[in-house]
């Protein structure tokens, strides 16, 4: 059975090419949110098994939402992404509850299946 | 002039006669006691009255105060008549006896401007004129008792034969009489309260005479009250004289030791100027001391921005041409403007005396005026640093903005695009090329993107070609049609260049967003040691530079440069940005 995903990302362009990417890579794009707020409804709601998190959000900081996502029993896998490096981030990727970063430019399934394995 | 003059000489000379009349008049009467004494002093009041009020009058013709006191002048000889032996002349005499009485409450009150200043002042004098001139008619027609002392000539206008009803009319004047006397008095004291120190030490002695001559009439009109008095014009006391006969003196003293003592403070005021070198607050406190005002203030014309600072290079609103309190005099030297004095009202009845004090210490005011107005710069200057600081943060966040969600955004896109591409090139040879074409879109934009941000940073063209081909491009860029009119030939100071650049980009930004223009035209020219910036457009105008963000930042960078903003935007009319930008 294919991954399910959800895409959280205010840029639809992003939104629409990691679609694509990961589709053609096997996986299940259940659904996707343009802000915070609205991502942790989706979660809610569709029961993804992935949640692919961006940092910057208009409304909530993106390792907030990453940390309420995760908070339920049965909470689904969160893994942020974002157009600046992890650097930039230091430990706020790891105390989210996030299972792991991907810079935006190096999203691929592969590397998306060897975090959640 | 000349004949306002040679008008108060025949007054004077009218006034002689008068009081050579009364000389007449008493030395002849048949019912006068005390001849010497009245002989002398009658006349001598009213030319004190008629001499004092003439050479008033004759110094400042627009205040009626010398008109009133010369009215009280001629009422005193009028009320002399009651020195004649005709009853006719006598009985004239005795009705207009009181009029001199009202007349000295109304020069009371309208002290020193000759003006009655409240409703309380002119409502008391008219009732006085009424109750002077027409309540006592009646007393006359119905045959009143003006026969004091007895061998007096008899009252010559009497109709009928009635002294116990015209006593009436004789005691209702006097009652009405004793209450405007003591009304004076409470409105003399109020007078006083509301008046500022230096008019409470000029009107000073008129108004303790003033007093003093209320309080022996008041006493005169109650004794006659409860006595066997007569009409109003029953000769007045001894004591109520010698006031009465004070009173132009006094008025003279106050004006002649007020003249004095300020002329000698401006003399002394040169003397402490010169003596060491007085500054700051020592200037002011010599000012003030000079010019007996303690409110006194110094505002310095600060040239930089135009426009009034306190001492600390602070800007100061001077009151308003309007306020009846406060004034100003504002002080040049050599024709520009040093300083401005903020004073006490009352100074101006002294005219030239605050121009002469501020000439005297012009010198000083000018050394002052310079530290303000170095104080003013170093203020300006530590809030434009600030300023400047602040906006370049700023711009920092925005550019930072921009390039995470524009060109990096679109570089993440095409790399992504990049990938998917690989993963079908051999699959899907024809999904392949489609992302391919994408991707070369998105990377197209992203260059735009980039060039436009660069631009922002710092225009390329400016630094290469300079202002001229930088407005032109700006120009060709804009959504709104631009014609650039005029920009200096040859190039300026790279600052001024580039601050020049960014209000009319800026201002074009504008003219695009809000103005709703046909059209657009910009002017750059050097002009008395300044570049002149100009943008001008024809839309709906009414723009606000303290509302954006982007002219306060332009004025903020402006003002780095000692430079200014100015923004003309009628509603309806349109925009014109003016910048003045210096540059030698």
């Amino acid at each position: 059975m294919s991954t399910k995903v959800l895409i959280v990302d205010d840029h639809p362009t992003f939104r629409s090419t990691a679609r694509l990417l990961l589709e053609s890579e096997g996986f299940d794009v259940i659904g996707e949110a343009p802000d915070g707020l609205s991502a942790i409804a989706a979660a809610g709601e569709l029961h993804p098994d992935l949640v692919l998190l961006d940092v910057n959000l208009p409304d909530l900081d993106g390792f907030d939402v990453a940390a309420r996502i995760t908070s339920v029993l049965g909470a689904p896998a969160v893994v942020l992404t974002s157009s600046r490096d992890s650097s930039d981030f230091g430990p706020l990727v790891h105390r989210s509850g996030a299972r792991g970063f991907i810079p935006k430019g190096e999203l691929s399934g592969a590397a998306l299946t060897e975090l959640i394995r | 002039m000349n004949s306002l003059r040679a008008a108060l000489l025949a007054l004077f000379a009218a006034s002689v006669a008068m009081a050579a009349v009364m000389v007449a008049l008493v030395v002849s009467s048949d019912h006068e006691s005390a001849k010497e004494v009245t002989a002398v002093l009658g006349p001598l009041i009213g030319l004190s009255f008629c001499g004092t009020g003439i050479f008033a009058w004759m110094r400042r013709p627009h205040n009626r105060f010398g008109a009133l006191m010369t009215a009280v002048g001629f009422a005193w000889f009028l009320a002399g008549l009651t020195e004649a032996n005709a009853a006719w002349v006598y009985t004239l005499g005795v009705y207009l006896g009181p009029l001199y009485i009202v007349l000295v409450g109304h020069m009371l009150l309208a002290f020193p401007s000759g003006r009655l200043e409240t409703d309380a002042a002119r409502t008391l004098i008219a009732i006085g004129y009424l109750d002077a001139l027409f309540v006592q008619i009646p007393f006359f027609l119905l045959g009143g008792d003006i026969s004091t002392p007895d061998n007096a000539p008899r009252n010559a206008w009497a109709l009928t034969d009635n002294p116990d009803g015209a006593q009436v009319f004789g005691a209702v004047s006097q009652l009405v009489a004793a209450v405007l006397i003591a009304w004076l008095a409470v409105q003399l004291v109020q007078k006083r309260q509301v008046a500022s120190p230096p008019q409470r030490r000029a009107m000073a002695p008129v108004l303790w005479t003033g007093l003093a001559l209320s309080a022996t009439l008041a006493v005169a009109v109650v004794g006659q009250l409860l006595g066997a008095g007569t009409s109003v014009a029953a000769s007045p006391s001894l004591v109520s004289l010698i006031a009465f006969a004070a009173l132009p003196w006094a008025f003279v003293i106050g004006l002649l030791r007020g003249r004095y003592s300020r002329a000698g403070a401006v003399g002394d005021l040169v003397e402490r100027l010169n003596a060491r070198g007085i500054e700051g607050e020592s200037l002011r406190d010599a000012l003030s001391d000079a010019l007996g005002d303690r409110s006194l203030a110094l505002a310095f014309w600060s040239r930089g921005s135009e426009r009034y600072v306190d001492a600390h290079g602070q800007h100061v609103d001077l009151p308003p041409a309007t306020s009846r309190s406060r004034a100003v005099t504002e002080i040049e030297r050599e024709s520009v403007p040093v300083a401005a004095i903020v004073h006490d009202a009352a100074l101006l009845d002294e005219p030239g005396l605050v121009r002469a004090a501020g000439a005297a210490a012009a010198l000083a005011l000018e050394n002052e005026r310079l530290e303000a107005e170095l104080k003013a710069r170093v203020a300006e200057l530590q809030v434009s640093r600030a300023k400047v600081i602040e906006v370049g943060m700023a711009e920092r966040r925005a550019l930072e903005r921009n390039l995470h969600d524009g060109a990096q955004q679109r570089l993440v896109a095409l790399s992504l695009q990049l990938g998917l591409a690989k993963t079908k090139l051999r699959t899907d040879p024809d999904v392949a090329e489609r992302i391919l074409d994408g991707a070369r879109g998105e990377l197209a934009s992203a260059l735009e993107e980039l060039r436009e941000l660069a631009r922002g940073i710092h225009p390329a063209i400016l630094t290469d070609r300079g202002l001229a081909a930088a407005l032109e491009a700006l120009a060709g860029r804009a959504p709104v049609p631009v014609e650039v009119e005029a920009v200096p030939e040859g190039r300026m100071p790279m600052p001024v260049e580039a601050v020049a650049y960014f209000v009319v980009s800026e201002s074009l930004t504008n003219v695009a967003k809000y103005a709703d223009a046909e059209y657009a035209t910009v002017r750059v020219v050097r002009e008395n040691g300044y570049a002149v910036v100009e943008i001008e457009d024809n839309g709906i105008g009414g723009a606000d530079p303290s509302a954006g963000t982007g002219l306060r930042g332009l004025a903020d960078r402006l003002a780095a440069l000692d430079g200014r903003l100015e923004v003309d935007s009628p509603p309806g009319v349109g925009t014109t940005v003016r910048a003045r930008i210096p540059c030698a």
